[in-house]
């Protein structure tokens, strides 16, 4: 059989490969839901925490967004193969979660929390998490949303407390509500094309 | 004269080697996606899956997720083995080729 097997076979066999593994590489991961969802929630703790009650607005809104995206996430992970990169971005996420959930907690219970402070952390942390994710994936919008993150962090050390928090609302809904939608019609796009390429292999 | 390498025949099958260099791109991926991606019906990607799980080449892990039976398949060391060698044999035969 092998003793058949003609250059243009073996040709087609190489291309065959490096197709396959690009195919397994390309698959896409649908977080954009995820910016939206925790910008919401940003949106909905915020006015709780100033005009209600301070010390479970933040925790309620915050364990409720991250029991939805585990929910919502373990439901999609059975639809997609695990990557390397995929496993890499989660481990990004789910670490700046816990810290700042842990160090945010550890303040606000110990009454030392003020907003400079938290916005401070809150940016810094969103925006490690988002340049180091943009580096990964080589996605520049994401890394403006880093460089827009440190600009609320820095500005919140030297801003009034109602400037600063202006500046907080501006950048949750920049990079997270609208990042989120762009993200979301970007993966619509590349899940489309990627339905077309299956269809002609079938 | 160099002997002319022989191409694994557990990786020829053009399925197969769709399959195994699938699995090379990704750490671990259910049936269904795979099935997806080669466009084969069941019971074929069963049966080429079941040889490539034989010759060692990828593990099967076979579990429930919200009560829904997953099949998840994983590419072996001994698989990636084989493909690294048969990618080279390829490349080994198509250079004499060109040189005759």
């Amino acid at each position: 059989m092998l003793e058949h097997t003609s250059e243009q076979d073996l040709k087609d066999r190489l291309s065959l490969i490096e197709q396959m593994i690009a195919e397994g590489r390309r698959t896409t991961e649908s977080w954009g839901w995820t910016f939206v969802l925790w910008g919401v929630a940003y949106y909905i703790a915020i006015p709780w925490a100033t005009w209600g009650n301070p010390a479970i607005a933040w925790p309620v809104t915050m364990i409720a967004a991250g029991v939805v995206t585990g929910i919502v996430a373990s439901r999609q992970a059975g639809r997609r193969p695990e990557t390397t990169v995929g496993r890499a971005m989660m481990a990004i996420w789910v670490g700046m979660g816990i810290s700042t959930f842990l160090v945010m907690a550890a303040l606000g219970s110990s009454g030392r929390l003020e907003e400079h402070i938290g916005i401070a952390i809150v940016g810094a942390m969103l925006g490690a998490a988002n340049a180091t994710s943009s580096i990964i994936l080589k996605w520049k919008v994401q890394f403006a949303c880093a460089i827009a993150w440190w600009a609320a962090a820095v500005s919140s050390c030297f801003l009034s407390e109602n400037n600063a928090g202006i500046v907080f609302l501006a950048a949750i809904f920049i990079c997270q509500i609208v990042f989120g939608i762009y993200g979301m019609i970007a993966e619509s796009r590349k899940h489309k094309a990627s339905a077309g390429r299956e269809a002609s292999h079938a | 004269m160099p002997e002319l390498p022989e191409l694994n025949p557990v990786i020829h099958g053009k399925l197969r080697l769709a399959l195994l260099s699938l699995l090379a791109g990704v750490d671990e991926a259910e049936f269904t996606w795979l099935r997806a991606k080669t466009g084969s019906t069941d019971g074929n990607l069963g049966a080429q899956l079941l040889k490539l799980e034989e010759a060692g080449y990828v593990s099967v892990e076979k579990k429930f997720v919200q009560r829904k039976p997953q099949t998840l398949y994983c590419m072996t060391e001994s698989g990636r083995q084989a493909l690294t060698e048969y990618i080279q044999a390829i490349k080994q035969l198509l250079g004499a080729a060109i040189a005759q």
